[in-house]
């Protein structure tokens, strides 16, 4: 068993631009991230942690540099290898949400299980049904976004990142969009989650107090790791039930 | 992914947009409904043009547009003359005769003929009988009428025995012909009076020569020799030189048969044609709307490819809709062809003609037509950086 979930030495992810122009978005990161962490990545806009957030999360490829998840190097994986990988192991969480509108809460929920195979359509429903309940929507699972608040909508989100229990889950600015009350909602989730069933959690956030709920800092600035450092004075949190 | 929800998946798209879906099949529904429509109205024309030429008479031909007269003799000798022959008949007509009977009138066309001209027409009698050798040695007032002149003048009554009133003169019915039907010109085949030709030339024309010989054989294979023979034969008694044209000429069911043949290809090359272009048409409209959907969808596919879908998948979602789309179009364009083309033939009373084959194509084109069209809008969805596809706005 490797020990280190991610594994990532001096990756580079140049765009260029022009002939002549290029986008050095990350120069040279290193970082090792242990089974069970909960990090958080600082740092200021542009600085490239979405960048790095797509690499891990094999949506996007690094132009140099070695990505080994959980024992598979990513170099090594194609188009629908990568695809595969982010079915069974990763869950994602965007700052837009990403739901399928005009879908409901529950189908969106599916979807992963979807493209998984060898599951029946009643042990999807039952599965999408029991995360939805998890993260304190039941009985919501016919609505569509549009009938549910930007918190419920995170909610519906984290319950798809969810449903296919993957080992880790990306979160690029998950609460971005929303008010400090659901933004406290949900960094409570993911604090349960990491604790509770322990899924390691990487979260991308400009905001110190979100930050606060994880137990790593990673601080970016221009494409450089600068700081990587435990979190000193956790925030405590518990998952509320509603 | 199995099949089953990529089906799923598609059907729920489609429905979202179903008022964009409808109209995007509209164009299929049009092209393979008339498609259906015109193979239908073909075959029935086919039979029903085919039916007509048959009361023509088989293995039939006729002289006609002789320069110089028509005779008995003309009769006579060719009977003697070609054994292949198995009836003949002279033939004179008038368009216009003023009939009356049972206090009524109308006008009628008038035959002069002789008993074989029922048999090389294939003219069957519902009543009566046909024309006695006395009758027509003695030029007697006795007539076989088609089914209108019945029904104008005696209504749904057995007219055999009664008086007709002929061009001035009283005719005895004899017979009743069975009823023929319309020809395709909505000339009435059965507003017709068949007398003995010598009464015709005795009492009606006052001329004793004819318009026309009619001949019959008895198998198909020895038309063309006979029509050569007839040419010699007439050739020699009127007296043409070699390289000069023939004075008359020579008709034969065989002529009107091919003539149907080439209609009908002609109609499905036509067909064939219209076929493609709707199709192609159809398709157009399919792969456009297809191409505005996968653009209109980017963030969705980026949300699919982010979770897990395959290029595969991907492909396949948008190739199930497309095909559904063009399949479902199909279907309602087969019903609807299938509807227009039975009111049409019920009211022109042709007969139906139920092609299962036509359907099977018409139902495999147009599922062919939604792959080939929406392929390249599939491939276009499925070859999404899954980056780039949830970056887009
Ligand atoms: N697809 C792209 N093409 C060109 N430049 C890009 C692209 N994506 C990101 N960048 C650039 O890379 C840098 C890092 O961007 P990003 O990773 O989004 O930063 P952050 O998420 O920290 O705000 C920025 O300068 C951004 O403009
Ligand atoms: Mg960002």
């Amino acid at each position: 068993m490797v020990n280190n979930l991610i594994e990532i030495s001096d990756l580079y992810k140049i765009y260029p631009i022009s002939e002549e122009i290029s986008v050095h978005a990350l120069q040279g990161v290193s970082l090792s991230i242990k089974r069970g962490e909960f990090v958080s990545i600082m740092g200021a806009s542009g600085s490239g942690k979405s960048t790095f957030m797509n690499i891990l999360g094999f949506l996007d490829t690094p132009t140099t540099g070695r990505y080994v998840l959980d024992g598979i190097d990513g170099s090594t994986l194609n188009y629908d290898e990568k695809a595969e990988i982010r079915n069974r192991k990763i869950g994602f969480v965007f700052q837009g949400f990403n739901l399928l509108s005009r879908t409901s809460a529950i189908e969106n929920v599916e979807l992963p299980l979807l493209y998984m195979g060898g599951i029946t359509t009643r042990e999807m429903q039952d599965k999408a049904r029991k995360y939805l309940g998890m993260i304190g929507l039941a009985g919501r699972e016919h609505h569509h976004p549009s009938e549910l608040s930007g918190g419920e909508q995170q909610r519906v989100a984290i319950a798809r990142a969810l449903v296919n229990e993957p080992a880790i889950i990306f979160a690029d600015e998950p609460t971005g969009n929303l008010d400090t009350k659901n933004t406290e909602d949900i960094m409570n989730l993911f604090t349960s989650l990491n604790q509770d069933l322990g899924i390691t959690i990487i979260l991308v956030t400009h905001e110190p107090e979100v930050a606060e709920y994880t137990k790593r800092k990673v601080i970016f600035r221009d494409g450089h790791i600068i700081e990587d450092s435990p979190v000193k004075k956790r925030k405590k949190a518990g998952m509320k039930k509603r | 992914m199995n099949f089953k929800n990529l089906f799923i998946t598609a059907l729920r798209a489609l429905n979202r947009n179903k008022m964009r879906s409808a109209l995007t099949s509209i164009g299929i529904i049009i092209g393979v409904s008339s498609v259906i429509m015109m193979i239908g109205i073909g075959n029935s024309a086919r039979i029903a043009v085919r039916e007509k030429i048959f009361t023509y008479g088989a293995n039939a031909m006729s002289v006609y547009d002789s320069k110089k007269p028509l005779t008995l003799r003309d009769v006579e000798n060719i009977d003697r003359l070609l054994p292949q022959v198995r009836y003949i008949s002279p033939f004179v007509y008038k368009s216009y005769v003023l009939t009356k009977g049972g206090g009524q009138f109308i006008y009628s066309r008038l035959y002069g003929v002789n008993n074989d001209f029922f048999k090389i027409k294939s003219w069957p009698l519902t009543n009566g009988r046909y024309f006695t050798e006395r009758e027509i040695a003695a030029s007697e007032k006795v007539v076989i009428i088609g089914n209108s002149v019945r029904t104008e003048l005696f209504g749904y009554t057995n007219p055999v025995g009664e008086v007709l009133n002929v061009d001035g003169l009283p005719f005895k019915i004899v017979g009743l012909l069975t009823e023929m039907g319309q020809a395709l010109s909505g000339r009435d085949f059965d507003n017709v009076l068949i007398v003995p030709h010598t009464t015709a030339a005795m009492k009606i024309m006052g001329k004793r020569t004819f318009d026309e010989i009619y001949v019959s054989t008895y198998s198909e294979t020895e038309i063309d020799e006979t029509v050569e023979q007839l040419k010699e034969y007439f050739r020699r008694t009127h007296v043409i030189l070699p390289g000069k044209m023939n004075d008359f000429k020579i008709k034969t069911s065989k002529e009107k048969l091919q003539m149907v043949k080439y209609i009908s290809n002609t109609l499905s090359i036509l067909l064939a044609g219209i076929a493609s272009i709707s199709l192609f048409v159809g398709g157009v409209g399919i792969m456009n709307i297809m191409l505005v959907s996968v653009s209109e969808r980017t963030r969705e596919i980026g949300i699919r490819m982010a979770i897990g879908a395959k290029r595969r998948d991907i492909l396949t979602q948008f190739l199930i809709e497309s095909v559904t789309l063009s399949g479902a179009g199909g279907i309602v364009g087969m019903l609807l062809g299938l509807g227009v083309y039975y009111l049409i033939i019920f009211f022109v009373d042709w007969p139906f003609i139920f092609s299962f084959f036509s359907i099977i194509v018409a139902f495999f084109f147009s599922c062919a037509v939604g792959i080939f069209f929406g392929y390249y809008p599939a491939r276009k969805a499925a070859d999404l950086k899954p980056i780039e596809a949830l970056r887009y706005e």
